[in-house]
């Protein structure tokens, strides 16, 4: 189906971008720190794996939806995030502070 | 030690219930895309005075409160992101039309709080009540016991004729967790 493989070429896209923000960008992985982020108005997209705990995804969610940030709900879980992050532990949620090089925050919250 | 965060945490939920956003409404991408690929690089600051704000750790877990004044960057004491906030301590009772206005003036009756909490410690909510507490409650009342006693004396009246007018009816009701 035309849908299927579009996702799969944009999971692969945001994966790019998510490497790229990790080279060139400024970010913050884990729960308490993307708090931070949306409170103090840094944070600039949200990431949240699709098995983090329905606590926590509300709770960012609320903040984001406070703060007027985009939520992008990862197709993944949180290995699968750590390892786009390209990092050896699990991550559930990560707030984008500084794209650097990537547009992943101009083109994900539009794609899906 | 446990048992205290796990109650935060059930508070959390409960108040994630309670704010009337539901999560089915939050996952789905469009909703949040709309403001997010509109407007770029704005992010808006919503740790503002008059937030409505429940209070998530200490004695007055549960209570609701509003931002009077917030120190982002701290002070040299607290050098954490915290605020000032005027909560309600005793919600006031359930007025029905059958009471004497004596028992119903009595029912209306607000206890407050005046506070400094971590920004930690606070769910923020999608509600606002816009009582003009920065006179009453300043920067130096936290410093003297009589002057915090005169401060959340003066913050219940402003609450009390506030709840008397009918307005603002979710900051007046008590948080069921």
């Amino acid at each position: 189906m035309v849908a299927g493989k579009k996702t799969k070429k944009t999971h692969e896209s945001i994966n790019n971008r998510l490497a790229l923000v990790m080279k060139s960008g400024k970010f913050t992985l884990g729960h308490k720190t993307v708090l931070k982020s949306l409170r103090s108005s840094k944070g600039k997209l949200i990431i949240i794996s699709n098995n983090c705990p329905p606590l926590c995804k509300s709770e960012i969610e609320y903040y984001a939806m406070l703060a007027k940030v985009g939520v992008h709900h990862y197709n993944g879980n949180n290995v699968d995030l750590g390892t786009a992050c390209g990092k050896y532990f699990r991550v559930s949620c990560l707030s984008i502070i500084d794209p650097g090089d990537s547009d992943i925050i101009k083109s994900i919250p539009g794609d899906q | 030690m446990g048992l205290k965060s796990e109650r935060s945490v059930f508070l959390i939920f409960k108040i994630s219930k309670l704010l009337c956003y539901s999560p089915e409404t939050l996952t789905t991408n469009t909703s949040t895309e709309g403001e997010g690929e509109s407007e770029g690089a704005k992010m808006v600051k919503f740790l503002k005075p008059n937030k409505a704000v429940i209070v998530l750790q200490g004695r007055y877990a549960g209570r609701k409160a509003v931002i009077v004044r917030s120190f982002d960057d701290g002070t040299r004491d607290r050098p954490y992101g915290h605020c000032l906030v005027a909560g309600i301590k005793k919600y006031p009772s359930k007025v029905i039309r059958k009471d004497s206005t004596k028992k119903a003036a009595r029912k209306s009756r607000v206890k407050c709080f005046v506070k400094l909490v971590n920004y930690r410690h606070l769910m923020p909510t999608r509600y606002t009540l816009d009582v003009d507490l920065k006179d009453v409650v300043s920067g130096d009342c936290l410093q003297s016991k009589d002057k915090k006693v005169s401060a959340a004396r003066e913050t219940k009246k402003r609450f009390e004729e506030r709840f008397k007018t009918g307005k603002n009816k979710w900051f007046f009701t008590k948080l069921r967790f």
